[in-house]
């Protein structure tokens, strides 16, 4: 048998308002249901690798090193060979001290944030954003000091990275880094 | 993420927490002017950074933001005779000038002084364009007045609604700053809007839904860069500029006037969203004026006479699942402002942060909390002046431009993101 238009129910009113709210949303914003939000431990979803591209970078990169992480790991570069930007070696910060090629160093990671403090990286940039370019790894680039000095490695990363911080110190690099989960 | 700490020290606005000593340092707006109309009109409770207050215009129009609460029993003044060049308590007689000064006290002798020694806290209450302005700190540190541009082009210029948001005032300034929900959430908009609808940038927009960005300080707060796709060879960046603690402009479209927003904590799980748009160069149109006051672009339909949306919670903002279904609205609820209340506001009262999963595509708000919180420690712990008092910082404007690759937005538009009065807006 049909059902009447006017008794049939919309699935919004299947959940009726609570007594004192007008409406499922009014209730379900209200603070006291805020309290049975599940929590569950957040697990660190992100395999982060952070490269300083200049020594001044790496300073920083050491100092956040030395911060508890999950999964993050931190690296200086070395020179980019002529014509291969593949064979970019990088060194892990807290390592053995032995050079890692840039396909491995990106094996396994789904986020690289790159550090510069002056434009001597500019190429190592390149290298890095396009190798995660191609694999798919979300690139952020933070530029630490006024930027003036490192536009070029700016320039360089741009087209790679989906977020350049710019005029950043190192407690950006902190912070992102925290609210990344790494 | 955030840390609870952090969260908390950046929700809580009231008396004498950190944050809300921040707040206390910038003139804020208090009300818009149209609810103060003529000289002697009922005076308007203001619960602003958790203190109840009442504004009120005397009868020689002067305005005034006093204690809503008589000093004598603590009735409301809400109740009371704005006559007189005051405000008269109805319960035993007790009158105020704008001040908050006492100046009558009906049952003492006639040339008593005591009324001299009774003062309600009061703060300064300045109408600059259609906006009612407090300053609600220390008064030996009063700052210059504002000057954001919307204030300051002629009336037929600009146009200034509000709305009551029923959450902290963080997350909602947060959307105001996230510039990567524009392509989801207000789709729709983008095609139908009036004062959207039609700008060449709206087609970048639609077509590349991944944007970049790139995050920059400014002296008052931040600039946010979101860049796109264009004709080959050049990028369409949408930038944003936050002055501290709460004023942000969306990017504009073609010749629309150009809106933004301004939030103010009432409470911390009630905040006032402002929004305003104005055109730097011409007098808005009656059309603009009219899909303005209808609740188009980023303005809200009000329950009239009042300030609360006709959509809110309450109604579960009058959500329409076939036209989420068409595709006529991204999330079914209709319009800029309340699909951003209503996902806001879903939220709860005040988010908690720690339960997060950002991305780098947040680093804008990243960097947000960063500098509010900053500037809040700096505040308390060595009394700095925070970015954005200084009138220069509310010089700045939002733009939309057409940029070659190589070309950074910042050194390109330091012209376009300037408020230069007389000059037009700079957009795509
Ligand atoms: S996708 Fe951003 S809150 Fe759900
Ligand atoms: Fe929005």
């Amino acid at each position: 048998m049909a059902v009447p238009a006017a008794s049939r129910v919309t699935p919004t009113a299947a959940v009726p308002a609570a007594p004192g709210y007008p409406s499922q949303s009014a209730r379900a914003a209200s603070a006291a249901e805020s309290r049975f939000r599940i929590t569950v431990p957040i697990a660190p979803a992100r395999n982060a690798r952070v490269v300083a591209l200049d020594p001044a970078a790496a300073a920083v990169a050491r100092s956040v090193a030395g911060r508890p992480w999950a999964h993050a790991r931190f690296y200086t570069c070395g020179p980019v060979p002529p014509g291969v930007p593949e064979g970019l070696a990088l060194t892990e910060l807290q390592g053995s001290g032995a050079p890692v090629p840039l396909p491995e160093l990106l094996e396994g990671t789904d986020v690289v944030m790159v550090l510069a403090t002056e434009d001597s990286g500019r190429e190592q940039a390149a290298a890095i954003g396009g190798a995660c370019w191609a694999r798919a790894v979300t690139t952020a680039g933070v530029v630490l000091g006024d930027g003036f000095e490192a536009d070029e490695a700016v320039a360089a990363l741009r087209p790679y990275a989906r977020v350049l911080l710019l005029s950043a110190d190192e407690g950006d690099v902190v912070d992102l880094l925290t609210a990344l989960r790494v | 993420m955030l840390r609870r700490d952090i969260n908390e020290l950046l929700t809580q606005t009231g008396p004498g927490t950190p944050m809300g000593e921040l707040f206390r340092q910038y003139w804020i707006p208090a009300l818009l002017a149209e609810e103060l109309p003529e000289n002697d009109a009922p005076p308007v409770r203001v619960k602003l950074l958790s203190e109840r207050l009442l504004a009120f215009r005397d009868s020689d129009g002067r305005y005034g933001l006093v204690d809503e609460f008589c000093a004598h029993r603590g009735a409301s003044l809400w109740f009371g005779r704005n006559e007189g060049s005051g405000l008269r308590c109805p319960y035993h007689g007790w009158k105020y000038d704008v001040t908050g000064q006492c100046i009558e006290v009906p049952s003492e002798a006639d040339n008593s002084s005591f009324c001299q020694n009774v003062q309600l806290t009061s703060y300064p209450l300045v109408k600059i364009g259609d906006v009612l302005w407090t300053y609600m700190g220390d008064a030996a540190h009063q700052p210059p007045l504002p000057e954001f541009e919307f204030v300051h082009v002629p009336a037929e210029q600009t146009y200034t609604s509000k709305r009551w948001q029923q959450c902290n005032w963080l997350q909602a300034f947060e959307g105001g700053i996230d510039s990567s929900h524009v392509t989801f959430l207000h789709s729709g908009g983008l095609k139908t809007d009036p004062l959207f609808k039609g700008a060449k940038g709206n087609e970048y927009n639609m077509k590349d839904t991944k944007p970049f960005f790139e995050v920059a300080d400014s002296e008052g707060g931040l600039f946010v860069g979101a860049r796109r796709n264009a004709e080959p060879g050049t990028y369409y960046w949408r930038i944003t500029p936050w002055v501290m603690p709460s004023f942000t402009m969306v990017p504009p479209r073609g010749d629309h006037p150009v809106h933004g927003h301004f939030w103010v904590p009432i409470d911390d799980e009630n905040c006032w969203t402002y929004s305003f748009d104005y055109h730097p160069v011409r007098a808005l149109t009656d059309a603009e004026r009219q899909a303005m006051i209808d609740g188009h672009g980023v303005h809200s339909k009000n329950i009239p006479g009042t300030y609360r949306p006709e959509a809110n919670m309450d109604n579960d903002y009058l959500i329409d699942r076939e036209a989420q279904k068409r595709g006529d609205t991204y999330s079914g609820v209709a319009g800029i402002a309340m699909q951003d209340a209503s996902l806001q506001e879903s939220m709860g009262p005040i988010v908690d942060r720690t339960k997060e999963r950002l991305v780098p595509a947040d680093s804008g708000i990243i960097k947000a909390r960063q500098k509010l919180r900053k500037a809040a420690i700096a505040l308390r712990d060595e009394g700095v002046r925070p970015p954005g008092v200084d009138p220069a910082h509310h010089r700045v404007r939002s733009a939309a431009v057409v940029l070659p690759q190589a070309e950074s937005f910042l050194d390109s538009c330091r012209d376009a993101v300037t408020a230069t009065p007389g000059v037009a807006q700079s957009s795509v």
